[in-house]
């Protein structure tokens, strides 16, 4: 099961995602992800994915393109609370070193 | 053309005339029987859209005609209107009990009947149009089935054929998509100066979009390995050609290693793929120790010049290498433990000797691990033996 959750954080969007993140939850992240940019125009988003289970190589697409979209948007997309089963996948991809990954929610907002 | 054709059944001769004035003025074919027997006979040479029967008749009655009608599988789609008395022995419940679409009351105005007959007709037509539409719908489904068992063939037909040898290699594979078609892929290509260069690949999604992007990727691979160059160099050229021609959450992950026989060096780039296996001496099967070709790095296609990073290795004669896709090891059992590549490692120490018959083995040893669930995702594996 996924839940995704969203909140305003003063000029930051912050995506909370828990759960199994594969092929058959892509699309209504994506979703979720496309209407948070639309809607705020965020100059800082953070997802935050300490209830991550797992991730397929989908979910990490999802985060690739979330990415990029925010680029276009001149604003910027952190990650946080990436659990160590997460954390290995993204290891094994080099994906550490293409996103900005903070701790916790709160260093993530504040960007340090 | 008539608006269609109606069936009355009536002992009666003087109802049977009237009802079949007004049917004609509205535009409808006619029949006209005068008990259940008979009207079955009329049926024999032509099927009504629409019956109207009286219930109570000499001969075969309405309750026992409506319900050979609605028994009979290739009758039961007409429309049964039931014209009866509503005196206790016939009620409108009964008569719809019977099978029956509808009834009608005696005495009736034939103003009644016919507005009747004309709302039965509407419901006629849309369950024609319905009909058809499900008759267009199975058709459609028919060929899309159809078209990816052809796509499914074609894609088979990019792997290498088997029994796969190289000069001084021996290989085969285990290919299963998940849906048909995959995005999953494998290549070997004997280079010209001797050397081996090696693809496995899974291109993120499964089904259709995967499957074009795999030959995608095989194809932009051949490309970039025929020249000669080395691994890195052709990371690059992939990484680039996927980049620039997928959407931005389209990628593969990938391992591709160049092995040149005559030194058994090995050079190879890990693309955020899972690390193969690599046994010293395993092609002569029996207890070995497996170990990963560490490495990691990008997807290719995320971002044109993203770095890659190459490293090397030893691939000395018997020595065997299990390349596999996720879809292998990412098995999950009901107490929610995976398979892993740990698992997959602890398989690789004892494999039986030929590649055929280690391939099997693994395939249903990852297999069992979930029994009987199937692979969730694409699997593939590939065994390759240096002679």
């Amino acid at each position: 099961m996924l839940n995704i959750q969203t909140h305003q954080e003063g000029n930051a969007s912050v995506v909370t995602i828990q759960g199994k993140v594969n092929f058959e939850v892509t699309a209504q992240l994506r979703d979720v992800i496309r209407d948070t940019v639309t809607t705020h125009q965020p100059k800082l988003m953070v997802i935050n994915l300490e209830g991550v289970t797992f991730i397929d190589s989908s979910g990490l697409g999802l985060l690739v393109a979330a990415r990029n979209s925010v680029d276009k948007n001149n604003g910027k997309l952190h990650l946080c609370g990436l659990p160590a089963q997460v954390k290995k996948t993204f290891d094994q991809t080099n994906l550490t070193n293409y996103f900005s990954i903070f701790a916790t929610e709160q260093d993530a907002l504040r960007g340090a | 053309m008539s608006k269609g054709i109606v069936l009355v059944v009536d002992d009666e001769a003087q109802i049977r005339d009237i009802l079949g004035f007004y049917l004609k003025r509205a535009g409808y074919q006619v029949l006209t029987a005068e008990n259940g027997n008979e009207a079955l006979e009329v049926m024999g040479k032509v099927q009504p859209d629409l019956i109207l029967s009286d219930l109570r008749m000499p001969g075969m009655a309405g309750d026992e005609f409506c319900r050979i009608i609605k028994g009979g599988p290739e009758t039961r789609d007409i429309y049964f209107v039931l014209v009866s008395a509503m005196d206790g022995s016939a009620t409108k419940i009964g008569g719809l009990n019977l099978g029956a679409d509808d009834m009608i009351a005696k005495p009736f105005h034939a103003q009644e009947v016919m507005a009747k007959v004309e709302s039965a007709f509407r419901i006629i037509g849309m369950q024609k149009e319905i009909k058809r539409q499900n008759l267009e719908l199975t058709g459609f489904q028919d060929r899309m089935t159809t078209e990816l068992a052809i796509a499914a063939r074609l894609q088979m037909g990019l792997l290498p054929s088997l029994p796969g040898a190289a000069p001084g290699f021996r290989y085969t594979h285990r290919y299963l998509p998940a849906e048909g078609i995959g995005g999953d892929i494998y290549s070997i290509v004997p280079l010209v100066d001797g050397s081996l260069a090696l693809l496995i690949a899974d291109v993120s999604g499964h089904g259709v979009t995967a499957a074009l992007i795999s030959a995608m990727v095989k194809t932009s691979f051949e490309s970039h390995v025929r020249p000669g160059g080395n691994p890195l160099s052709w990371a690059v050229g992939m990484n680039r050609d996927l980049a620039r021609n997928t959407l931005s959450e389209q990628f593969a992950t990938a391992f591709l290693a160049r092995i040149d026989p005559s030194t058994g060096a090995m050079q190879y780039v890990v693309a955020g793929h899972v690390g193969p296996i690599h046994i010293p001496n395993g092609a002569q099967g029996g207890l070995h120790r497996p170990h990963v070709l560490a490495g990691h790095g990008f997807m290719l296609g995320i971002e044109e010049d993203l770095p890659f990073e190459e490293k090397s290795a030893k691939f000395d004669h018997g020595d065997r290498l299990v390349l596999f896709t996720d879809g292998l090891v990412e098995v999950e059992r009901e107490d929610r433990k995976l398979l892993g590549e740990d698992g997959l490692l602890r398989l690789c120490a004892e494999l039986p000797q030929s590649e055929e018959a280690a391939s099997d083995f693994l395939v249903n040893a990852a297999k069992s691990f979930n029994d009987p669930a199937p692979f969730v995702d694409d699997v593939t594996l590939v065994i390759l033996d240096r002679v």
